[in-house]
């Protein structure tokens, strides 16, 4: 048995750099890409729920 | 490339290629690891079909970052001084090796156009408020932000702001700034009392943990729904630091971040020895993490995250943290160093925000560095998670920013395994 908890979204929008720089989050010392989320799509979300 | 494990009596498959996670039991899980096992042809269709589908055994890219020559972040050091002293301090308690100083407002405004005038067409910037303690300079703050604003919009650009305070000059007005102005705010605390105490201590010598919770309590309780992340350090004094986090989930706070310190002194410091520990720990917390989650009491635990679906593009998974290129240090004088963690090293200065950036080779160096570029991390799992690691932890432990620290490395992946466990569970719960 094997199931698929969990996949990438395709993007359509890729290199853009409008993500925050990895170190600005938390620590400051063992920061991660992986914690973050695009914050394009987020931001595109957002606004697509205030419509 | 596949990474098989367990968590508890869960078995996972993380495939690096298409970044999909899978569940499996352990006659599959057996297998893919490559041990004897003999699966049913109606098993074996399940993997083909995965595999079909690009998401088990997919092929891993290989495409070199673009490389941005913008500058999108600075991390000023509006105070090299600091009302704490605490014994970790990778910035020598505050002073970064160096006098006791604070950044003018005319270094942070020159700071602020250096930022604007190399920023080319990012639209949104970002600026940390760093110390020291920066509230020791608040004025510099207040006048920089606004300064930074008001500039921006001329430019039909906008700023993401950060302040890292350690909680001690947090009054009625720095609460309003901070909560007004601050995108996220970063305030230090370790956890338990006596386990904070111990290391944070005041400039008299006394524990400091009095003195801060109360304030970082009424700041927390005013935020709102904005961002910010209590954040605590564990040394080899409280490698039981899953009792911090949750001491300080207790405590009301619902987004943490306790991190492994970074330094060489000896009853501090973290060595290879400890690492079963740390691992078990990571565990320990997973575990009450995901009941706390489970009953409804859940918080945010910073390591414990992991977008699979939504994450980060490609393109920012290799490309690392931006640190010497995109992102740039600034102390009270205006020097320009690769990020907080090289400032100070005179070998590692970049020029300044009144001059530019002169050290072109520095440069050149951080921004073709990659994932890629770090042939340790060609064979890990968590590769396009952690994007080869932190520059500064590679270069003060193995002396290449190329070299990654195999410490952080192992304590990466467990909470990796930990994040991907979380989300597991999350998962099973919508349904």
């Amino acid at each position: 048995m094997i199931k698929t908890i969990a996949k990438p979204a395709e993007k359509k929008i890729t290199g853009c750099g409008e993500c925050r720089s990895t170190c600005q989050s938390a620590c400051k010392t063992s920061c991660t890409v992986g914690n973050q989320s695009c914050e394009r799509v987020t931001r595109e979300q957002d606004l697509e729920k205030q419509k | 490339m596949i990474h098989v494990f367990s968590y508890r009596d869960k078995r996972y498959v993380y495939d690096t290629g298409s970044g999909a996670l899978h569940e499996c039991d352990a006659r599959t899980a057996d297998y893919l690891a490559g041990k004897p096992t003999e699966l049913t042809e109606e098993e074996l269709a399940e993997l083909g079909a995965l595999k079909k589908a690009g998401l088990l055994d997919a092929p891993e890219t290989t495409a070199r970052p673009q490389k941005s020559r913008f500058v999108k972040a600075l991390c000023l050091h509006i105070c090299h001084d600091c009302n704490l002293r605490c014994k970790y301090c990778f910035a020598d308690e505050g002073a970064y090796h160096s006098a006791r100083e604070m950044m003018s407002a005319e270094t942070a405004r020159a700071a602020i156009d250096f930022l604007l005038e190399n920023s080319g067409d990012r639209k949104v910037l970002e600026t940390d408020f760093f110390g020291g303690e920066p509230l020791m300079n608040l004025s510099v703050v207040k006048e920089t932000v606004y300064y930074a604003k008001a500039e921006a919009k001329k430019r039909g650009k906008r700023f993401l702001f950060t302040t890292t305070t350690n909680g001690l000059l947090l009054d009625d007005d720095a609460i309003e700034f901070l909560n007004e102005e601050m995108e996220n705010v970063v305030l230090s605390l370790d956890g338990r009392p006596e386990i904070h105490d111990a290391v944070r201590k005041t400039v008299n010598g006394k524990g400091s943990f009095d003195a801060v919770i109360g304030k970082i309590k009424k700041f927390v309780q005013l935020r709102g729904d904005k961002h910010y992340y209590v954040r605590g350090t564990f040394t080899a004094r409280n490698l039981d630091f899953s009792k911090d986090v949750l001491f300080l989930a207790d405590e009301g706070f619902r987004s943490l971040s306790v991190e492994p310190v970074v330094t060489d002194i000896e009853d501090l410091k973290l060595t290879e020895a400890h690492l079963p520990q740390i691992e078990r720990e990571y565990e320990t917390l997973c575990d009450e993490y995901v009941r706390r989650e489970r009953e409804g009491n859940g918080f945010n635990f910073f390591h414990f995250n992991v977008d699979l679906e939504g994450g980060p593009c490609l393109q920012k998974r290799v490309s690392a943290c931006g640190a010497g290129n995109e992102y740039f240090s600034v102390v009270p004088n205006g020097d320009l160093y690769p990020c907080h963690q090289f400032a100070g090293d005179a070998a590692w200065r970049m020029g300044s925000v009144f001059e530019g950036i002169t050290r072109t080779d520095i440069r050149e160096k951080f921004a073709n560095s990659c994932l890629f570029t770090r042939e340790k991390c060609g064979d890990c799992f968590a590769k396009f998670i952690c994007s080869g690691g932190c520059s500064a932890n590679n270069y003060h432990f193995n002396g290449d920013i190329e070299k990654p620290y195999e410490m952080t490395c192992a304590m990466m992946k467990k909470r990796v395994e930990c994040a991907m466990h979380v989300l597991a569970e999350r998962k099973s719960r919508e349904k």
